[in-house]
């Protein structure tokens, strides 16, 4: 056992190129690190994540027979894998590394102030010292995976998942609230960029599902309950007709809830004249046959689009974001009107056709004769409504004129907002959810489909606002993931949890209700009854551990001991030995 | 396991447990992860020495400014360590025969002449190389020797000898204790047989000195935004230090030009390039960022600003709000150096309020868009494959089936098929593993 051991640390002290050593002297920090109580090695680096800096790490636990590393680099959000991994190669237990973020924590939020920023760097270090000397070893543990995927959504991303995991040869099982699958395309007319039936693109997704064997579609269906961990979750699914529940185990879930479109009451007179409706009325018009005015019946002569309506109002909370389909839908959905009517006019703030094929169709648009124009940014187009007449009046910020224009028709391009029930399906889930109230992402840029609940993938609209193509992707992708999990049958999980001493545990429940992931229940078996952890459900997270009185909650890789060692170590440094430089 | 450097024998490999990933940049190497993850085996072509592509020469990142190489570094630790990946880096795909579960795939090994397996990238045969040239990855801003690496998180850590300017004096060869060099080494052919094929080529920067009028290439303080990503870069030619290359300054006035190479019919670059006007804000913001009390006066000059995806709107409120950014919309006419200070003089008129503007910049950024990759219309010949006039793989259903190409069992993902930044194309590497993975399932049958 390492606790008969002495800590022997090295300390690796990370440039991050110019990102810390730009502000803090590493080479310094490094020097002074040596002398901290039991290590043994220390040295700075340019980038210790390299393949040269996990080499020299692995090299000088070898030679110097270290038994605890300290890298003080950057957020161990992106790295700690990385670094545990080569302790792990160079045959140390991965839990006998600690990070010091010197980068986030230090560097560039004391950019301005390098002096004071290499102090505080020798600060962090010291503390992650004296807590690297307190580490224990932490066993490995896996759960199995059960080989049934649950999809969320049967729109043309949460089909597309479907689809793909039950050819991969996977067990799938798809819930839709609605009696038809398809969701906002079957809404649709034509699709850009290829001017493709929307009812085809449905169709052919059909077909393909039809062909796959364990493929389970349930319609009129909701997620009523969900519980469990990576790998082994429960759910209930209930029937809105028949209010039949059955239960599903499941070992990956791809949420793919999807958007609904922004329903614009108090902007631009919506509501208040039969002829101004939303982009997403006029599809369902197009769809059944052909575009007439509500009031009359007759097909219009004079059509006005206005775009970004709910999109990019700043600091309006829900609406800040770009919905990004709609410059392109707005767009082909004018000129395809063209062909039928005398006057086509688009009111934009920027065009936004930034995707295949996209930039065509406003070419082609343009090409048409649909006119377009770009109101301010801060200053919208004014509709008022005389009588039966729309009037819509708007500077046109290119030409420097105010314009006037009646259109019998005008088209409302609105955004692509939550839908309801997003709260229900972010705490079934255990989701967050970014500013554009669409669910968060595991990292932005890379992991766009994982979230921080492993287990838990999103796909298309409900990871933020984009047309069919970049769904239909984002489905395949996140199915990749939910595969891979099924594929490998094992899963490793995070051996940080908390842990119960059952001689001091009391039974009063109090760590039940403070679990915030439902992760500890009460082993009613023994007398008195004791507090128990699943620990594939435990995130670490240590609330159990400080709301316990009895102090029977230990949380590993985070005990008292180890952050108590911290604290001293920060508020009384040891003298430095030989006086340092 | 088939650590980077081991000998593997691909001629052996079984083409229903293996997919050919053409591409090592961000969108392939997410494909080959997401495929070897199931089980399957991955070969991963990538024609340059190292994997990492062009997100690996990028300093910051839209729209949170993460650091791209800190980002970036751990996905190609772990395509290096997959034990079901196999890198070819510094080679390339000459010819495909067959058909989805069954492909032969002939695969050029260029001539590294340092052996993989003993190379341990320690780099002392550096300093003994007496020949010098520009460095590629750093676009030619910087140095390197005929033995090189690219950058210092190059995966694999495999030195290169570059042959056209090695002059065989061998000094390399001497220093070089673990005997790693040798240069007699000749490129090779092998073939291997694989049952589905992943295109993950990528992109090549417009060329903008076709627009002689905006001065790159005539005037030393006109550059393009990777010269520029290289210049704020810790680890590039100036360590960070922006600066302009006539004489050493910190510039105080930086002009940024949107849409060079983009939606513009006349040089047959019609589309728009997607990503430009997010990283021509993310260098803009860089600059203020980087130099605060120096950079008194950014300005971008655009036609419309497309900040569409999630978090860009907000990021693009930022940049004007609190890095105090200007916008001017509208397309720049004419560029002229001032003879003293090389100073850039701008001309353009901002459409939004009909002003003409000669405006002095100290630097001027020139944000190109993107073209298909060289090669893509010879890989896509051999594959029996259309392109599309853009010069991309083209798509029959991008609503249903975004990644899947005209030839069963071949997929595309990332620029490859169209402009995208690094989330859409990393949505896209994971796509086309998935459907590779069907065709491996299945044994090739659709």
């Amino acid at each position: 056992m390492m606790e008969t051991e002495e800590p022997r640390i090295g300390v690796f002290v990370c440039h991050c190129g110019h990102n810390i050593a730009g502000t803090i002297d590493v080479e310094l920090v490094a020097r002074n690190a040596r002398h901290f109580p039991n290590v043994e090695y220390s040295t700075d680096f340019m980038f210790m994540c390299s393949d040269s800096g996990q080499q020299l790490i692995k090299e000088m636990i070898q030679l110097n027979n270290l038994n605890r590393v300290v890298v003080a680099s950057c957020s161990p959000r992106m790295h700690e894998p990385t670094f545990r991994r080569v302790v792990e190669e160079a045959g140390l237990n991965r839990y006998l590394f600690e990070q010091v973020n010197l980068r986030e924590h230090c560097s560039w939020c004391h950019a301005r102030e390098p002096e004071k920023a290499t102090v505080k760097a020798q600060d962090l270090i010291r503390m992650a010292v004296a807590r690297a000397a307190l580490l224990e070893p932490l066993e490995i543990q896996t759960v199995s995976v059960e080989p049934h995927a649950l999809v969320v959504g049967g729109g043309v991303t949460g089909l597309r998942a479907a689809v793909d995991i039950g050819s991969r040869g996977f067990k799938v099982t798809l819930v839709e609230k609605e009696s038809e699958l398809g969701g906002h395309l079957r809404n649709l007319s034509t699709m850009y960029p290829n001017n493709e039936k929307a009812v085809d693109v449905i169709d052919r997704m059909l077909i393909a599902a039809k062909a796959v064997e364990d493929i389970e579609l349930l319609t009129d269906s909701v997620i009523v309950d969900f519980d469990g961990h990576i790998g082994n979750f429960e759910t209930k699914i209930k029937n809105l007709k028949t209010g039949k529940t059955l239960k599903r185990k499941v070992g990956a879930v791809i949420v793919a809830t999807g958007f609904e479109p922004f329903e614009p009451d108090g902007y631009y007179e919506y509501g208040n004249n039969p002829n101004i409706i939303t982009l997403a009325e006029y599809e369902k018009m197009k769809k059944s046959g052909s575009v007439l005015r509500i009031s009359d019946g007759r097909p219009p002569k004079k059509v006005l689009f206005i775009g970004c309506v709910g999109s990019r109002e700043e600091g309006k909370k829900g609406h800040e974001h770009c919905s990004r389909y709609c410059c392109t839908a707005m767009t082909k959905a004018a000129s395809d009107i063209k062909n039928d009517t005398d006057e086509v006019m688009v009111l934009y703030d920027d065009l936004r056709t930034f995707g295949r094929g996209h930039e065509e169709i406003h070419r082609e648009a343009r090409h048409k004769h649909v006119m377009f124009s770009k109101f301010g940014h801060t200053k919208k187009p004014k509709v008022c409504l005389k009588e039966d007449e729309i009037v819509v009046k708007w500077k046109d910020v290119l030409s420097d004129t105010y314009c006037e224009f009646k259109p019998d028709m005008l088209i409302l391009t609105t955004a692509m907002v939550p839908p309801a029930g997003t709260d229900e399906v972010a705490k079934l889930f255990s989701l967050t959810r970014s500013g554009d109230g669409f669910f968060n992402e595991e990292h932005i840029k890379l992991a766009p489909l994982t979230t921080h609940t492993a287990g838990i993938m999103i796909a298309g609209v409900a990871q933020s606002a984009k047309d069919a193509t970049d769904s239909a992707t984002q489905a395949s992708g996140a199915a990749a993931k939910a595969t891979s999990l099924m594929a490998r049958k094992n899963v490793e999980i995070e051996s940080t949890v908390s842990w119960v001493d059952e001689t001091l545990c009391s039974s009063c429940h109090t760590c039940v209700t403070a679990c915030p992931f439902g992760a500890i229940e009460m082993v009613t078996t023994k007398d008195p009854p004791i507090a128990f952890v699943t620990e594939a459900k435990c995130h670490g997270c240590g609330t159990c551990a400080a709301a316990c009185p009895s102090n029977a909650i230990t949380m590993r890789h985070s005990t008292d001991a180890q952050i108590m060692s911290m604290v001293e170590a920060f508020l009384m440094p040891s003298a430095i030995k030989g006086g340092g430089d | 396991m088939t650590e980077a450097g081991e000998k593997i024998d691909f001629g052996s490999m079984n083409p229903t447990e293996t997919a050919l990933v053409i591409g090592g940049g961000v969108a392939g190497m997410q494909a080959a992860l997401d495929i070897a993850d199931q089980g399957y085996q991955v070969v991963l072509v990538e024609k340059t020495p190292s994997i990492g592509g062009v997100m690996a020469m990028l300093d910051k990142t839209f729209p949170t400014l993460d650091c791209s190489a800190c980002i970036l570094t751990p996905r190609l630790s772990e395509v290096s360590r997959h034990p079901n990946i196999a890198l070819l880096t510094y080679s390339e795909v000459t010819g495909i025969t067959g058909e989805a579960g069954d492909f032969r795939v002939k695969v050029l090994k260029k001539a590294r002449k340092v052996l993989e397996d003993k190379c341990s990238g320690c780099g002392e045969c550096v300093p003994h190389c007496p020949v010098q040239v520009k460095n590629e990855f750093d676009q030619n801003l910087g140095y390197r020797k005929a033995i090189y690496i690219g950058f210092p998180q190059s995966t694999p850590l495999v030195y290169t000898i570059d042959s056209d300017n090695c002059i065989k004096c061998e000094l390399c060869v001497k220093s070089c204790d673990r005997e790693a060099i040798d240069l007699t080494m000749e490129d090779e052919e092998i073939e291997i047989p694989v049952g589905a094929i992943i295109i993950a080529t990528g992109y090549q920067l417009f060329d903008v000195t076709q627009y002689r009028r905006l001065g790159y290439g005539r005037f030393k303080n006109v550059i393009n935004a990777l010269e520029y990503e290289r210049l704020i870069n810790a680890a590039g030619p100036t360590m960070g230090n922006l600066m302009r290359l006539s004489d050493g300054k910190i510039p105080k006035s930086i002009g940024f030009v949107q849409c060079v190479g983009a939606r513009d019919v006349q040089r047959g670059v019609p589309y728009c390039s997607r990503v430009c006007c997010m990283y021509g804000i993310k260098n803009a913001v860089m600059a203020k960022e980087l130099r605060h009390d120096d950079v008194k006066n950014v300005t971008v000059y655009y036609a419309d600003i497309r900040a569409y995806g999630k978090g860009f709107e907000e990021f693009y409120n930022m940049a004007k709000e609190r890095f105090g950014i200007k916008f001017i919309r509208g397309r720049v006419g004419e560029v002229e150096e001032v003879a003293k200070t090389k100073n850039i003089t701008v001309w353009a008129e901002n459409t939004e309020t009909g002003e003409f503007l000669k405006n002095e910049h100290e630097l001027l950024v020139l944000c190109p868009g993107i073209l298909p990759p060289k090669g893509l219309k010879e890989l896509a010949d051999n594959l029996g494959l259309d392109v599309s006039v853009d010069g991309f793989i083209s798509i029959q259903y991008p609503a249903s089936n975004p990644v899947d190409t005209e030839v069963p069992g071949v997929y595309v993902a990332g620029c490859a098929e169209s402009a995208k930044d690094i989330p859409d194309s990393v949505a896209a590497g994971s796509a086309a593993a998935m459907r590779a993975s069907i065709t491996l399932a299945r044994g090739g049958e659709p």
